[in-house]
């Protein structure tokens, strides 16, 4: 990074592009950390797509011809199916579950004022802070005994009161204009064409960002099914794929890439299509260890 | 008289509604976080293996054979190496990232995309693929050092090399994330000041050394209150990548705290391990309160 030379021409045109060594090497740097950053991606995907006598042939990182076989075993593959059903079941129980116990909470906690608020809600925060691991072993002892080991409801009744849901919901539904219910009541608003046509939209924000933290992380979720599972169909996603490459696929690198593949996409995908919102939400993560 | 007890029935209802909204919150929560935090400091008391029907209350054994167990304390060096190099070299990352990014705002938003594409991924699966660029035979990192005429390495199962790769696996999952914090500090520092000092003959190292980086420091802590947070809590990448070894050369105090509570059944001293865990990640909780209670008052 050079010193420029500063002159008012310079200064105006600081937002056009210049071609300066300083912004090579700026330019540089973040293609070379962009490929690392990149590579396991573009292996996985390569990896995926190719036939199998050419993954043994190690110097190639791009597939010759393309094969789909990966694919096609993953989705005759019963248990890999059966792992992302899992991931959809237990990732929808789980926010559905969450939404109906924070949302009320939230609201209590925003707009009502009841004796002993201040001490509740300073239990919320801190229940915000204590760390997964604490917990493990008691909820798996407490799961156990209910007899409830290896089944959705051990995978998904630990998450749903979520300490971050009431805190996040919290703070918005303070600031959301609750004039509006009294004025659609004032206008004949029925229950339901309340709850559709003026809660949904005022609280859809909140509930989106909070929904995208909620499902990316229990989808992403490997310890705890860990800890619950104990027959191979009950596997979430990245639990599955991990016992799949350890257990069944020996050297089959294609069919287990093209696994990873699968199980990834949903979520890359969320990504790509609403990145401020997806970083955004992720950015409350900040208190869970 | 009907008239004034059922309003006192629906003034007593008004007065229980706030509590019946709360109630299902606080039932799951009671339930699965406090009754288990509590619980857990109970048993890290008790000599129990899971599936033994007796427990005898020991009080403080369990510390005490942790706190003289040779493994206990190995882990721990393991967990300090780990949380010092992971978040040391994120947050240098992610600080480079974000001034980089700054620079060029027509790609600033795709940029920002690639280098956070590593967080949103699911780490346990691509763990699973930095395994196979690991691999003794068919990694892609030994056949290069093969092109090269170079010896192979045996990356994950040597002492020399493990800790550094889960390392450096960690790095790359993390630096984005640190990445968006700063991108998001740096948006918050008005621009003008950067075109005073420019006209008054400051270099971008000068400018950086004199307002960016004072300006970013309640950001810098922050995040590096988060990055420690995550990095003691992390599981998944070391857990796929060499399950702890080389004979435990790569064990944390998370995946001890796995081993010992669900694959020895040591459920006493287990507990105490997640009690030691969750002293140090309260600490930092702590910490980051008072720091996001000075950063927002900025």
């Amino acid at each position: 990074m050079g010193p420029l030379p500063v002159t008012a021409a310079s200064i105006r045109q600081g937002r056009r592009f210049r071609f300066s060594p300083g912004g090579a090497g700026v330019w540089l740097f973040l293609v070379a950390l962009g490929v690392v950053a990149l590579f396991p991606f573009f292996l996985m995907l390569a990896t995926s797509l190719k036939p199998i006598d050419e993954i043994f042939e190690t110097g190639r990182l791009l597939p010759r011809r393309i094969s789909l076989v990966g694919y096609a075993t993953v989705f005759a593959h019963s248990l890999l199916l059966r792992y992302l059903l899992n991931g959809v079941i237990v990732t929808v129980l789980i926010l559905a579950g969450q939404l109906l116990v924070t949302i009320p909470a939230a609201y209590a906690f925003a707009k009502l004022s009841f004796p002993g608020r201040e001490a509740l809600f300073s239990l919320v925060l801190a229940a915000l802070v204590f760390p997964r691991y604490i917990a493990a072993v008691p909820n798996f002892l407490f799961l156990s005994r209910l007899r409830l080991i290896d089944t959705y409801a051990a995978l998904t009744l630990p998450f749903i009161g979520s300490p971050l849901g009431v805190f996040l919901l919290r703070q918005f539904f303070r600031q959301v204009p609750w004039e509006y219910f009294d004025a659609a009541r004032l206008d004949g608003c029925s229950l339901s064409q309340m709850l559709r046509l003026v809660l949904m939209p005022l609280i859809r924000p909140a509930v989106g960002a909070f929904a995208i933290f909620s499902i990316v992380s229990h989808w992403n979720d490997f310890f705890w099914p860990l800890v619950v599972v104990q027959t191979a169909k009950m596997f979430t996603p990245p639990a599955g794929i991990v016992y799949f490459a350890d257990a069944e696929a020996g050297t089959r690198w294609d069919i287990v890439m093209a696994a990873a593949v699968v199980i990834i996409a949903p979520l890359l995908l969320t990504f790509i299509a609403a990145r401020r919102q997806f970083i955004s939400s992720l950015m409350h993560q900040t208190l869970k260890g | 008289m009907v008239p004034t007890a059922r309003r006192r029935m629906r003034r007593a209802g008004r007065r229980l509604y706030p509590y019946l909204l709360i109630l299902p919150f606080f039932a799951f929560v009671g339930l699965f976080v406090f009754w288990p935090v509590a619980y857990s400091v109970f048993l890290s008391t008790m000599e129990w293996k899971l599936g033994y029907a007796t427990r005898e209350f020991v009080l403080l054994d369990n510390y005490a054979k942790l706190l003289s167990s040779r493994e206990f304390w190995d882990t721990t060096a393991n967990t300090a190496v780990y949380t010092v190099f992971v978040v040391v070299f994120s947050i240098a990352f992610g600080l480079l990232l974000s001034l980089a990014i700054s620079r060029r705002e027509r790609f600033a938003s795709m940029w920002q995309a690639v280098f956070f594409l590593p967080v949103a991924a699911t780490m346990a699966a691509m763990a699973v693929v930095w395994r196979y660029i690991f691999d003794t035979n068919l990694g892609t990192l030994n056949v290069w050092l093969q092109a090269l005429h170079l010896p192979r390495v045996d990356w994950l199962n040597q002492t020399g090399t493990a800790m550094g790769a889960v390392v450096f696996v960690s790095i790359w999952s993390n630096a984005g994330y640190a990445m968006v914090y700063f991108v998001a500090g740096l948006s918050a520092i008005p621009r003008d000041l950067h075109e005073a000092a420019q006209i008054d003959g400051a270099g971008p190292v000068r400018r950086f050394a004199g307002i960016t980086w004072p300006l970013l420091s309640p950001t810098t802590l922050f995040v590096l209150i988060i990055m420690v947070v995550r990095a003691l809590g992390s599981f998944d990448t070391i857990k796929v990548l060499t399950n702890g070894g080389p004979v435990g050369g790569t064990r944390v105090l998370s995946l001890l705290l796995y081993q010992e509570a669900f694959q020895f059944f040591d459920t006493g001293y287990a507990s105490g391990v997640a009690v030691v865990l969750f002293v140090i990640v309260l600490a930092l909780a702590l910490l980051q309160m008072r720091v996001e209670k000075w950063v927002h008052y900025q």
